[in-house]
């Protein structure tokens, strides 16, 4: 090879990383426990369904499928699944190569280090999206039709809506604790603390702290009914939900991009000036 | 003057009986991880709830117009009840590496190939994390029950609810002996203790939101028996004789939290091996 | 030409000083890193190949500073010291993929990855997955995606380790091949004949800091300066032991239990009359010859002291 080579320009870096990590990441250990975890709710859904079939009688809820399919894409996507599949694969980014000592090879190539942090991006956001986009239509599919008040062909433009807010809310969360994780020393703890404690909280308080969550963003994207809280709400809460404005769903998509943009370049910055030393 | 022979000797003192290796794995792990600042944080950290039922109790037994926030046996229930997101966090901290890093070091091959079975190496580890979950649970409710009968100066709230010694233990076992064999279980899994960390976590938030789900959409609390959390709520109302707050018959609560346990042991015993092959 | 240039380098971590006040130029050619363990080797080779920032002072490497400069990296080739790898993939695909960060094309990527794994030995392999490989292999596949993409300066952290001495023979053969071909290499290792047998020009390295550097001859010269002493275990010590008395460089000699242990301010020449002696069989059979002097240690401990 010439000594005097170009260096190959970060898109290409960046490729070259993706095309790495993706089986890495999509054929591990993680990734296959995480999809069958992401079962679960396809396993929920089979039970109305099979009721459904049995006896289609006991359901007088012409739309209850549909109903339920909106409270799961809220309760465990929304809520849960996609803020903790970006906590798991985004703060393994960096962290992982360097447990397990392969950064080394990483940072000794012609190639910026941002594209190292772009490349997994990529790889996590395609493994993200094969485990739980099919999931989400799954479903949907069984879902809908229970019930019998409506079709699947009537409600399909809600289900690419929700895959797109889905697909967009897991690029947020990767890029958010891809930061995270090229940041902060213990990542696990910051994204756990971020998920479970400064969302939830932040999300109901007035004010412009709240901007600061992806949640916020998220939410308004979601075209389905806010469930009801579980063992109700504290007045306090209820009289402010009626206070909050939620953004429209472009300003929810320019917020969501505005956070990738930053994050990812934050991460990218992180990532090159940090000096990683491994453990012996 | 007599030369005294300074090469190696063999040792000639007594030897415990086979069988109690485990106890050095236990102990050896507690020092660690007490050791670490952060983690020993956490622990006084657990604390706190007792600090202030303490108050609580001084209070009600000392001042006559707070007499209505004298304990009941309910009042032990809900300490045990709030203590479990200390539960949650030391098992995550305490738990998490505890086989994850011997796998990582390739530690298990030196450990096994001492004379330790690996029964025993697997009692050290679950030891070390009951150990710990027990001195968030069981201790500080015991000592509450101590608080409260140095402060009110009388036996007759134990004369009345002696039952709350074995209804505190029992409960406080279950929990940690659930709790403490699924982390070991899933430590066993990995080699990273951020991923076994991440992989509990996942477990225990997502069987609360598919809880949740199965709740609203079926107006009931027939499936509570989902959330690990839930059944351990279940089976400490049914021990402390409080109306059960699900509608899921503890007995079906408990059968869940046994077949967890029993799933943990046959990971275990896949997992705990001194060689792995690669194929 | 010198390929590597430090000025006044130092590097701690925390409280603890990684390398100090290290100002060194190292030439083209193969240079052998010397130091025991904990010496600061892997910290310099991590400051040599970028993944540390210097402290203090500078790094610079084939005449530019390395830190944040990755376009160097197409004129540097390393093999870390630590066995790790993505262990699912082939050593072809693994190598391969590397070289593609290189900016090579999928079929040149596909034809250095062979070209390298061919200059290992590794061929027939390369199509086993790197978690069934055995530790001489697995060392072998580092040093191919260190020299896959033909780099000018080679940088090898304790390549020898782990391996039996057949392969290690091989190994050091090859790294003398590499640097007949014109490529600069820079080897780390605590074992002294292992770089004697690569090269003649060391530095030597000891608590973070550069005890000598030049010549080993010259190093090995400073040790014959220094009593040098020979345990050899034979089966009629007294009588040994009364021939070597009449070797004017024996400067002193003791007997131990089925031993003569001797200091001798001439060991080359002590071992050659040795050997004599030995050969004849007059003095009855001499079982085992070794010098407890004749390792890194006595030499930094000489050079410390001196």
């Amino acid at each position: 090879m010439n000594t005097s080579s170009r260096q190959p320009s970060t898109a290409f870096s960046a490729a070259r990383i993706f095309e790495l990590s993706l089986p890495q990441m999509l054929w591990s250990r993680r990734s296959i426990l995480l999809a069958l975890l992401v079962c679960g709710p396809m396993a929920l859904a089979t039970v109305p369904r099979g009721a459904w079939i049995i006896r289609p009688s006991q359901f007088t809820d012409a739309t209850v499928g549909f109903d339920i399919y909106g409270l799961m894409i809220w309760l465990l996507y929304v809520r849960f699944i996609v803020p903790v599949l970006g906590v798991f694969y985004g703060t393994s980014m960096i962290a992982d190569e360097v447990e397990d000592k392969t950064i080394t090879y990483l940072f000794t190539r012609p190639i910026q280090r941002r594209a190292v942090i772009l490349g997994k991006y990529a790889a996590y956001l395609v493994c993200t999206l094969l485990l739980v986009l099919p999931s989400a239509m799954i479903v949907f599919f069984l879902l809908v039709p229970v019930g019998g008040g409506t079709s699947i062909g009537v409600q399909f433009p809600v289900l690419i809506r929700d895959l797109g807010a889905l697909a967009i809310g897991l690029a947020a969360y990767g890029a958010v604790f891809a930061y995270v994780g090229a940041r902060v020393r213990r990542p696990l703890l910051a994204g756990l603390a971020f998920v479970f404690g400064w969302e939830p909280a932040m999300v109901v308080i007035p004010g412009y702290l709240k901007r600061l969550s992806v949640a916020y963003y998220l939410q308004a994207l979601i075209p389905h009914a806010r469930p009801p809280d579980d063992a109700g709400p504290p007045l306090i809460v209820v009289a402010l939900r009626g206070l909050l404005e939620e953004p429209s769903a472009l300003g929810a998509v320019v917020g969501l991009a505005v956070i990738i943009g930053l994050c990812l370049w934050a991460a990218g910055r992180a990532v090159e000036q940090r000096e990683y030393v491994l453990e012996q | 003057m007599p030369i005294h022979d300074q090469s190696y000797r063999r040792y000639t003192g007594e030897r415990r009986p086979a069988g109690q290796a485990w106890t050095v794995i236990a102990r050896t792990g507690l020092r660690l991880l007490l050791r670490r600042r952060g983690f020993f944080a956490l622990m006084l950290a657990s604390w706190l709830p007792f600090v202030v039922r303490s108050v609580q109790i001084y209070a009600s037994a000392n001042m006559p117009q707070l007499a209505f926030i004298a304990p009941t046996a309910e009042t032990f229930r809900q300490f045990l009840d709030q203590q479990s997101i200390f539960v949650f966090f030391v098992t995550v901290f305490g738990g998490a590496g505890l086989i994850a890093n011997d796998r990582r070091a390739n530690a298990l091959q030196l450990y096994l190939s001492k004379p330790l079975t690996r029964a025993e190496y697997v009692w050290g580890k679950l030891a070390v994390l009951m150990s710990l979950l027990l001195m968030v649970t069981w201790v500080p409710a015991m000592a509450l029950l101590l608080v409260q009968l140095a402060f009110s100066g009388s036996f007759a709230f134990l004369a009345a609810n002696a039952w709350l010694v074995p209804a505190i233990t029992v409960l406080s076992v279950i929990q940690a002996g659930t709790v403490a064999a699924a982390m070991l279980a899933l430590s066993s899994l990995s080699n990273s203790s951020r991923f076994v960390g991440l992989m509990y976590a996942f477990l225990i938030f997502f069987t609360d939101a598919l809880y949740g789900v199965l709740r609203v959409a079926t107006r009931t609390t027939a499936a509570s028996w989902i959330s690990i959390g839930n059944d351990i709520q279940q089976i400490g109302d049914a021990i402390f004789r409080l109306p059960p707050r699900y509608e899921t018959p503890w007995p079906i609560s408990l059968s869940v939290l046994v077949a967890l346990v029993a799933a943990a042991a046959v990971v275990l015993e896949r997992r705990v091996r001194g060689v792995e092959v690669v194929a | 030409m010198t390929v590597i240039a430090a000025e006044h380098l130092s590097k701690w971590y925390g409280q603890v000083i990684g390398i100090n006040d290290v100002s060194v130029q190292v030439p083209a050619g193969v240079t052998g890193l010397l130091g025991p363990n904990g010496a600061g080797k892997s910290t310099f080779m991590k400051l040599v190949t970028g993944q540390l920032k210097p402290s203090q002072g500078t790094i610079r490497i084939l005449g530019e500073p390395i830190w944040g400069n990755p376009a160097l990296y197409f004129r540097i080739g390393f093999c870390p010291e630590q066995d790790a790898f993505y262990e699912r993939m082939t050593g072809r695909e693994w190598v391969r993929a590397l070289v593609r960060l290189h900016g090579a094309t999928e079929s040149d990527a596909a034809s250095l990855a062979d070209r390298a794994l061919e200059a290992v030995d590794l061929m027939p392999a390369g199509d086993k997955k790197i978690g069934a490989y055995s530790k001489g292999m697995r060392q072998r596949v580092k040093m191919a995606q260190a020299i896959a993409h033909d780099p000018e300066l080679i940088i090898l952290d304790e390549p020898l380790s782990g391996m039996d001495p057949i392969l290690r023979r091989k190994s050091i053969r090859m790294i003398r091949d590499w640097a007949r071909q014109g490529k600069s290499i820079l080897v780390s290792s605590h074992v002294l004949h292992e770089i004697e047998a690569m090269t003649s020009n060391i530095l030597l390295i000891n608590q973070g800091r550069i005890l000598a550097e030049g010549d080993v001859h010259h190093i090995r010269d400073l040790i014959d300066e220094h009593p040098h002493t020979v345990h050899i275990r034979a089966d009629h010590t007294r009588e040994l032991a009364r021939e070597l008395l009449a070797f004017d460089d024996v400067r002193s000699l003791r007997l131990e239990e089925e031993a003569v242990v001797v200091e001798t301010t001439r060991p080359d020449a002590f071992y050659a009359r040795l050997t004599e002696l030995a050969a004849s069989g007059s003095l009855g059979d001499i079982t085992e010859v070794t010098s407890p002097d004749d390792n890194l240690q006595a030499v930094f401990q000489y050079l410390v002291k001196s």
